[in-house]
């Protein structure tokens, strides 16, 4: 009986090894790109994508990098933590130089993991947690800013721009949204501000009628929402049809314009925003070039702060490897802890990294939905 | 299916069993570590479909929550490791103790429900285990981010890093757990659940302590599920409340069900359907929730005794067919 | 005030669960079958009355609340539609493999409609046309409001289900459906045609779910493919506090349950919501499984 099984196994094993032969001198330069393109995020995940190889597609029509075409290489992580370890091991066997992602910091935490190990360059374009960057490794970086110092901002401008005494906080239980909510928490005690509310709502609702309620028998002079859009819009909406008299500052995870969409216009009217600048105010010539070159191409506006970020990665990335004229990810990450400093990036001067990969400096500002239903910055903001 | 389970019971099954491990060791030697990372995961939700098996498959008893021990396992770990630095094997042990004594106490009090509220309630047991996960409860859990930070299990001070390690690791218990299952199949308390799955009247009658049969079936499978779920934890090194999702528990519930109530080469054709065909792919992952539905209502109404069903299920349900054929269809 | 104040929310709330749950409980009458499909084909009302109002806007081309009229008439009958064809093909088959297989199966046509609706309409929030619902509202003594929108809600789904309630106790097809509900081979010899009784069944319960779907959506503005398992389970366990299998008692559930979660939202936690909910399940079934007005029925399986 053995003797009828024997071949097979051995057929079996050949040819499994034959196709693992096959690996090849790479010609190309491979950026990873992981992002959600399916589910929950998978509209920041899109345009992200978008984003990036727009860039890519550039820098392959100028030449390359060192000679060499650059292959985007983009794997869906769902925003899923199970599947980020799977696409990322996926890009790593592919052999990318670096990658940029994830979107959402759950996906992103298990992923670094691996990056780490296999030694690839890491950068992530929207993945605030405090927490990722506190492990110590030494190829993974940010080109967004920490959770701690919109939380910062957020406090100041309650404080100083809108006068508030006593405020309420509201998250929604995810990692970004609870350690926005913490430090928000801590700078506004410090500022010596009354946290009058602070709780959170499960995101799987629709009705937050009950939660509104409470808030609005506390009295707060200003309420903070940390969580995403949906139910941001859905807070702003069910807020103004209960006639509550509320005053919404929401985080940049809604910044996005279906909250207004969500919300309906005379609910989301004079909510106010902190936010990364958005694309369209961005006042540099970098900015404003690569904003028209997206829209040339895609028909439609750079529509979220996080696109711009995944291509400022991207932007890093191309900087980087031109400046080493290397391509090995020790030198690169060697590179952007202790030699990059003022990078000509599309979200403003980068001013460099600390030891941890945390981006210096800040730049969130707050933002005011007006009549017409646009983000505008608002006139008045705290101080620096 | 049938001609080519026909053709290898004539082989003796030492023989191909050996094969298939010698196959189950070299398989991912000559491949990247994606797939191999596939293969561990495939490995791993054998594991849980045998372990939910026990419950679904031998003791008839439908549990659609199966998750929820899935993900007290791996925080059981993580939460060792963390936060008392105990190795992560070590915990392995406590994993299963804790999963163990979670399906005691969760099934103890609806062990009398009808079949149809039994599956109902393991849902809604299921859902407040992973609310509770992702509501921080205790201010342990960590919230909807889950925990992080677990190490890489050692043996013989080999860290295990590499998907291939975690391949081997998850092969290991795979073995034990096919052996494990195999006894018990086999084993009074076997016995006693086929009894009672196919007539419980009967099996009381019989002076069978329904109760107690049946609640070992839920802490042996619970425990097991909970082993799965620290394995789980030792290769992605975070935890999330994603893990107790009524999806997962659904997919569990597919891999037996597909595959064949009471079947163990059943509960690898059925991982093969649900977990590794959808991620291998893409076409399939975006369609994956139709799949299973799919899966689950043309197997009910053509195929109830699943793809490769035990020999004792079909036949029971072959009888059952015949008898309804015979007897007028009752209305309720 | 307060109180009072998150009992007008519970109420709007349980008047949606209540009008979902009216599906589950005809089915589980006729074929003592929990049709988990039903919050997916209640899903399927809020999508397919946004494609119907996104066509009868464009046009009719005005914005009143009248473009809602034959959008509702669409929503109903398509979704009735699928409820008859979902209970052909997935549940016909197993009217005699026990009670188990149909559970099954029902399951896995939710996991079919939802995996389509995802698929068509994309995964990302859907909101419906602005404008169409009245703002605005009364406030009652002790500064409780009570919005227009709320009103209306409520005015409708109570004339919903009186009218239900009226039809299942006045009609000829009414009483053979409580006839059905009792025994299927006795109303068989008194010449009921049961599998009639069975589509009829089909065709309200998921006509009724597909205009709750499309209230729901009108009354939120929006929502995404999680709407049907998570208000359907919520309306299942409305059915099952009533007792299922019967029409009053889906109702007092549906508000019970509005009530119940939303106070325990204000005087608690918001995020224990749902637990509450899924613990008032797992009590009711493991104390009195015949709901709080369900008939005592003696029965072993």
């Amino acid at each position: 009986m053995s003797r009828k099984f024997a071949p097979v196994l051995l057929v079996a094993i050949l040819l499994i090894s034959l196709f693992a032969g096959c690996k090849k001198e790479p010609e190309t330069i491979k950026i990873g790109l992981e992002v959600p393109l399916t589910g929950d995020y998978a509209y920041e995940g899109q345009g992200m994508e978008k984003a990036v190889r727009l860039l890519v597609e550039q820098v392959n029509e100028q030449g390359g990098l060192l000679g060499r075409q650059v292959e985007l290489i983009v794997e869906d992580d769902a925003g899923d933590p199970t599947q980020a370890a799977l696409v990322a091991q996926r890009l790593v066997d592919a052999g990318v130089v670096a990658v940029i992602g994830a979107y959402n910091s759950t996906a992103t935490e298990p992923a670094s993991e691996i990056y780490n190990e296999a030694g690839i360059l890491h950068i992530t374009p929207s993945s605030t947690a405090t927490r990722l960057t506190q492990k110590g490794f030494q190829r993974f970086f940010r080109v967004c800013f920490l959770d701690d110092r919109q939380g910062l901002f957020a406090a100041k401008f309650m404080k100083e721009v809108l006068g508030a005494q006593n405020i309420a906080i509201l998250h929604d239980n995810s990692t970004y949204a609870q350690g926005l909510a913490e430090h928000t928490k801590r700078y506004a005690e410090e500022m010596g501000l009354n946290v009058v509310f602070f709780d959170a709502i499960n995101p799987d609702d629709t009705d937050f009628t009950p939660i509104l309620t409470n808030i609005a028998s506390a009295a707060p002079d200003a309420v903070y929402f940390t969580g995403y859009h949906p139910q941001g819009g859905l807070l702003l909406k069910q807020s103004g049809e209960l006639g509550l008299d509320l005053q919404w500052v929401m985080g940049n995870a809604c910044n996005n314009p279906e909250l207004i969409q969500i919300a309906g216009l005379e609910n989301a009217v004079g909510t106010y925003v902190t936010t990364e600048p958005l694309p369209k105010d961005l006042d540099y010539p970098e900015a404003k070039e690569y904003v028209a070159a997206f829209e040339a191409k895609y028909g439609e506006p750079v529509a979220s702060v996080w696109w711009l970020m995944a291509a400022e990665a991207f932007n890093v990335i191309r900087y980087a490897i031109e400046q080493t004229e290397s391509t090995d990810p020790a030198v690169l990450a060697e590179f952007l802890h202790n030699e990059a400093k003022d990078i000509p990036g599309l979200t403003g001067p980068i001013l460099g990294w600390d030891e941890k990969g945390d981006r210096l400096g800040t730049i969130h500002v707050a933002y005011v939905i007006d009549e017409n239903g646009n983000f505008i910055l608002n006139p008045e903001q705290p101080s620096p | 299916m049938t001609a080519l389970r026909e053709r290898l019971q004539k082989v003796n099954p030492l023989w191909w069993q050996l094969g298939l491990l010698v196959l189950a060791i070299l398989f991912p030697l000559p491949l990247g570590d994606y797939h191999r990372s596939v293969l561990w995961r495939t490995g791993l939700y054998i594991i849980l479909g045998l372990s939910l098996n026990i419950i679904v498959g031998y003791a008839g008893l439908f549990q659609l929550g199966h998750a929820a021990f899935y993900a007290l396992g791996a925080y059981t770990t993580a939460l060792l490791n963390i936060h008392f630095g105990v190795p992560i094997l070590l915990t392995l042990p406590v994993a299963i103790l804790v999963g163990a004594v979670f399906g005691y106490l969760i099934t103890r009090p609806i062990l009398h429900l009808r079949g149809d509220y039994l599956c109902i309630v393991t849902i809604a047991f299921g859902e407040v285990v992973r609310l509770a996960l992702v509501n921080n409860i205790f201010g342990i859990t960590g919230g909807a981010n889950g925990l992080s930070g677990i190490e890489r299990p050692v043996l013989f001070g080999l860290v295990l890093r590499q998907p291939i390690y975690h391949y081997y690791l998850v092969l290991f218990f795979l073995v034990f757990t096919i052996f494990a299952v195999r006894r018990l199949e086999n084993s009074r308390l076997g016995r006693a659940w086929m009894y009672i799955r196919e007539d419980e009247v009967a099996a009381e009658a019989m002076g069978i302590d329904t109760v107690r049969v049946k609640l070992l079936a839920f802490i042996i499978g619970s425990g097991w599920a909970a082993l799965a779920g620290s394995l789980y934890a030792a290769k992605i090194t975070v935890v999330s409340p994603d893990q107790a999702k009524f999806l997962e528990s659904v997919i569990m519930f597919c891999i037996v069900v597909l595959g064949g109530t009471g079947s163990i080469p059943g509960v690898f054709v059925g991982t093969l359907g649900m977990v590794t065909l959808p991620e291998l792919s893409r076409a399939l992952k975006d369609w994956r929730d139709a799949w299973l539905g799919l899966a689950m209502v043309t197997m009910m109404i053509a195929r109830p005794e699943g793809l490769w069903p035990s020999r004792r299920i079909r036949m029971e349900i072959r009888a059952a067919k015949e008898e309804a054929s015979v007897a007028p269809a009752a209305g309720n | 005030m307060q109180f009072l104040q998150q009992l007008v929310n519970g109420i709007t709330i349980g008047a949606f669960y209540a009008l979902v749950a009216l599906g589950y409980t005809m089915v589980y009458g006729v074929l003592k079958l929990i049709n988990f499909a039903h919050g997916d084909l209640f899903m399927w009302g809020a999508y397919l009355g946004l494609t119907g109002l996104t066509v009868a806007l464009a046009a009719l081309g005005y914005t009143t609340p009248w473009a809602i009229l034959p959008v509702v008439i669409f929503v109903m009958t398509s979704v009735a539609l699928m409820g008859v064809l979902v209970e052909r093909i997935a549940y016909r088959p197993l009217r005699s493999a026990g009670r188990l297989a149909p559970v099954i199966s029902a399951l896995g046509v939710a996991f079919i409609l939802e995996s389509l609706a995802r698929n068509v309409y994309g995964a990302s929030w859907k909101t419906y046309p602005q404008g169409l619902t009245p703002s605005g509202g009364l406030v009652l003594a002790g500064g409780v409001r009570v919005s227009l929108m709320q009103i209306i809600v409520l005015v409708a789904s109570f004339l919903l289900m009186a009218g239900l309630y009226l039809f299942v106790h006045r009609t000829r097809v009414g009483t053979a459906m409580r006839a059905v509900s009792l025994d299927h081979d006795v109303s068989r010899l008194m010449g009921v045609d049961v599998d009639r009784i069975i589509m009829i069944v089909f065709l309200i319960g998921p006509g009724l779910g597909g205009v709750a779907g499309l209230i729901v959506a009108l009354y939120y503005g929006s929502f995404d493919f999680t709407l049907g398992w998570i208000f359907g389970l919520k309306a299942f366990i409305a059915a099952i506090l009533g007792g299922i299998g019967n029409i009053p008692g889906a109702m007092l559930g549906g508000m019970l349950l509005g009530i119940i979660e939303t106070l325990g939202a204000g005087y608690m936690s918001p995020q224990w919501k749902d637990v509450i909910a899924y613990i008032i399940l797992i009590l009711i079934l493991i104390f009195r499984p015949t709901g709080l007005l369900g008939e005592r029925v003696a029965e072993k399986l």
